[in-house]
């Protein structure tokens, strides 16, 4: 056995899986694929990949579906691709348990971003010594002393400022959808109240970013949620 | 009979004409002994006349009989019998009673006819008036309406139905809507929609207190062939409209299917061009030239892309299929998202926004919001100078309304094309440089009216601008944030 991750992409389109078979094997990946959900979920089965790369529309089951069947039994990290405009069928397949999603035509290197970001994502999750520090260029985020700087000064958060900004911190670089932020950080019954996360990331934005108005760590997905880049 | 009796309608006159008889008897017996028989005779044809002329002919034939009696009985010796000595008496008498019964047969036939001439003028005046009304009407429903109301008022009735079998469903229309009364199952006439194809339908008539007469039962379908006239025009002109709008609609498609046609092989014809180049192996590139090629195919999908987008938009707006997801957002947040995409792109013009921070949340729907940012943005940096500024401003306009402005330093558009420039395929200049669909500022306008907003365009004094207004709350709740 090698120690290169193993990818497996389920795509129908042939020309999508030559191309990421090309490129994903350059950049030193193992490469499976299939074409149909049900290919997919059997080989997954059988090979138990490092990562999953799933299309949303495939011709014999929804990609939802397939996320769904897959969380059944495996934690692996799993990233959609799907067409624009069909943001509530990625919100679907994130809340069905996918990782992240990336919306085609996408570039190359927003894919091996995706990637990174779900591979360590799932190595972080198997560890007993969670990481607890986050750094953003100048923003340092300590979960476990609930401790924020900024450029070296203690920003003062409140209590649920901070707890939205640690769920995010905790997940930097994966997608978190608005439902399963206002679940965590407010209550499940909250989780319609998209106007709490717009004023609250808004008030931290003013605290951390440097120019709120073009944020380059608490980013918005429209239509989806938020996502908190980090440096690593 | 004994119905007909009982009715009191039909038996007061002639109890009246009995007593208008009797009223002239009494009046004579004081001046009996002051009078000649002729005179007797033609007072008495005065309640003869008026009865004729008042109830007509049956109770003016009564009166006649009752004044005979009268006369013979009070007025002719031996008075206090109905028997005759003279024989000029009885001679008197006979002719009393032919002339007196003729005269009511006429009085009571003139009556006759001027009441059915004013029936017969009430029924045009009711005919007239309803096809006037119809003739008016376009809409289906309002004709059924209509023509029910009408039926209502003109034969007093206490419900009138019309049923009729259109498509997509049977519809029926009742007046009252609430019938006083119980109705029993089967109404009192009931007259068929009868059309020149097929039967549309039916109008049913309930009237409890009498039946219809035959003069109404011919009124009524009078009534009834008005309606359909009426809806036959109605259904016709319906199908007229949506035959224009179809073929207004193949008109656009084809002149979309031309125009995309040609703005999705414009980027083909870089991509292949920029591929086949770097693939050969005649030529060897440098460097530059191989990234240029590169960055200009890459450029070149970025387009295709928003191209293929905006198509499917401005579908989804055509079909009606769009579907807002509303929430509440921060505008800024929105215009900057846009702003950043756009800047990716910019051919040197600086993008400023101008969005105060005490702006409220808008309930909007976000991804569709950032289109109509985009699909401005985009359309500032198409007409504007390489260097030239290109703002984004909002502000409140009184209690619910946010009011936005895109503006560039282009040229100005002609006071005419103003409007036009929302419409599909319209383009101000026709310069080579400028390339789209000509769909970006349609799909703003549909989206933005999507929300219940309207979007317009104005010259500045330097510059061009659009500008557009969106509800607050349209019809969300305003949202309230907990503290903590």
């Amino acid at each position: 056995m090698t120690n290169q991750p193993h990818i497996l992409v389920i795509d129908d389109e042939h020309q999508i899986l030559r191309a990421l078979r090309t490129i994903l094997t350059a950049r030193q990946f193992r490469i499976s694929t299939a074409s149909t959900g049900e290919e997919g979920l059997a080989l997954a089965a059988a090979s138990q990949p490092d990562a999953i790369i799933l299309d949303l529309s495939l011709p014999d089951m929804d990609g939802v579906t397939v996320c769904r069947r897959l969380r059944e039994w495996t934690q692996v990290p799993i990233v959609v691709l799907s067409v624009r405009d069909s943001e509530q069928d990625k919100v679907q397949a994130l809340d069905a348990g996918a990782d992240d999603y990336l919306t085609k035509p996408f570039g190359i290197d927003e894919l091996l971003a995706r990637i990174r970001v779900a591979l360590r994502h799932a190595a972080s999750q198997s560890q007993v010594d969670k990481k607890t520090i986050v750094t953003a260029g100048p923003i340092h985020i300590d979960l476990a002393r609930h401790i924020v700087l900024r450029a070296g000064e203690e920003v003062k958060l409140t209590a649920t400022e901070f707890k939205l900004l640690a769920y995010l911190a905790a997940n930097a670089g994966r997608v978190l959808t608005h439902q399963s932020i206002l679940s965590h950080v407010w209550d499940p019954a909250d989780a319609d109240h998209v106007e709490y996360l717009r004023v609250f990331v808004r008030q931290l934005r003013k605290k951390l970013e440097d120019d709120p108005e073009q944020p380059r760590y608490l980013l918005n997905e429209a239509g989806i949620g938020y996502r908190f880049l980090s440096d690593d | 009979m004994w119905r007909f009796l009982a009715n009191e309608r039909y038996v007061v006159p002639f109890l009246l004409s009995v007593v208008s008889t009797a009223v002239v008897t009494a009046i004579l017996l004081t001046i009996r002994d002051e009078l000649q028989i002729a005179t007797i005779a033609l007072l008495y044809l005065l309640p003869v006349g008026a009865s004729a002329a008042v109830w007509g002919l049956w109770p003016g034939v009564t009166a006649a009989v009752a004044a005979f009696f009268s006369m013979n009985f009070f007025f002719i010796s031996p008075y206090g019998t109905l028997m005759v000595h003279q024989s000029q008496d009885l001679v008197a008498l006979i002719v009393f009673l032919g002339l007196s019964i003729t005269i009511s047969q006429l009085v009571g036939r003139i009556t006759l006819n001027l009441a059915r001439a004013r029936a017969r003028e009430s029924e045009a005046i009711r005919l007239y008036e309803l096809s006037l009304t119809l003739s008016k009407l376009g809409r289906e429903e309002d004709i059924l309406n209509s023509l029910a109301r009408h039926t209502l008022e003109t034969f007093q009735a206490d419900q009138v139905q019309i049923f009729t079998a259109s498509e997509p469903q049977p519809t029926l229309v009742q007046l009252p809507v609430n019938p006083g009364a119980l109705l029993p199952a089967s109404p009192t006439a009931l007259v068929s929609l009868q059309g020149s194809q097929r039967l549309l339908g039916e109008i049913r008539l309930w009237r409890l207190n009498k039946p219809l007469e035959l003069l109404e039962d011919r009124l009524l379908r009078t009534f009834a062939s008005q309606g359909v006239l009426a809806l036959e025009r109605a259904r016709l002109t319906a199908a007229e409209s949506r035959a224009h709008i179809l073929e207004e609609s193949d008109r656009m498609k084809s002149s979309l299917l031309s125009s995309v046609s040609h703005e999705l092989r414009t980027p083909l014809a870089t991509i292949k061009a920029s591929v086949t180049s770097l693939r050969s192996e005649d030529v060897p590139l440098d460097a530059e030239a191989s990234a240029d090629l590169l960055a200009a195919i890459e450029e070149e999908t970025d387009h295709l892309n928003q191209l293929v987008g905006n198509l499917l938009n401005m579908s989804r707006i055509e079909a009606g299929a769009l579907r807002l997801k509303r929430r509440w957002n921060v505008l800024a947040e929105i215009a900057a998202a846009a702003a950043g995409r756009r800047r990716l792109s910019s051919q040197g013009q600086r993008i400023e926004l101008d969005i105060p921070e005490e702006l409220p949340l808008v309930y909007v729907d976000d991804v569709l919001m950032e289109q109509v940012f985009n699909n401005l943005l985009s359309n500032s940096q198409k007409y504007s100078p390489a260097s030239g500024i290109i703002q984004v401003k909002a502000r409140q306009q009184g209690e619910g309304t946010i009011w936005v402005q895109v503006n560039n330093q282009g040229p100005a558009v002609p006071a005419a094309d103003l409007d036009k420039i929302f419409d599909k395929f319209h383009r101000v200049t026709t310069a080579d440089q400028i390339t789209g669909t000509g769909l970006g500022l349609s799909i703003c306008k549909g989206l933005v009216e999507a929300h219940q907003g309207c979007i317009w365009a104005e010259n500045l004094e330097q510059g061009f601008a659009i500008r557009f207004t969106l509800p607050i709350h349209a019809g969300g709740e305003t949202p309230r944030i907990p503290s903590q």
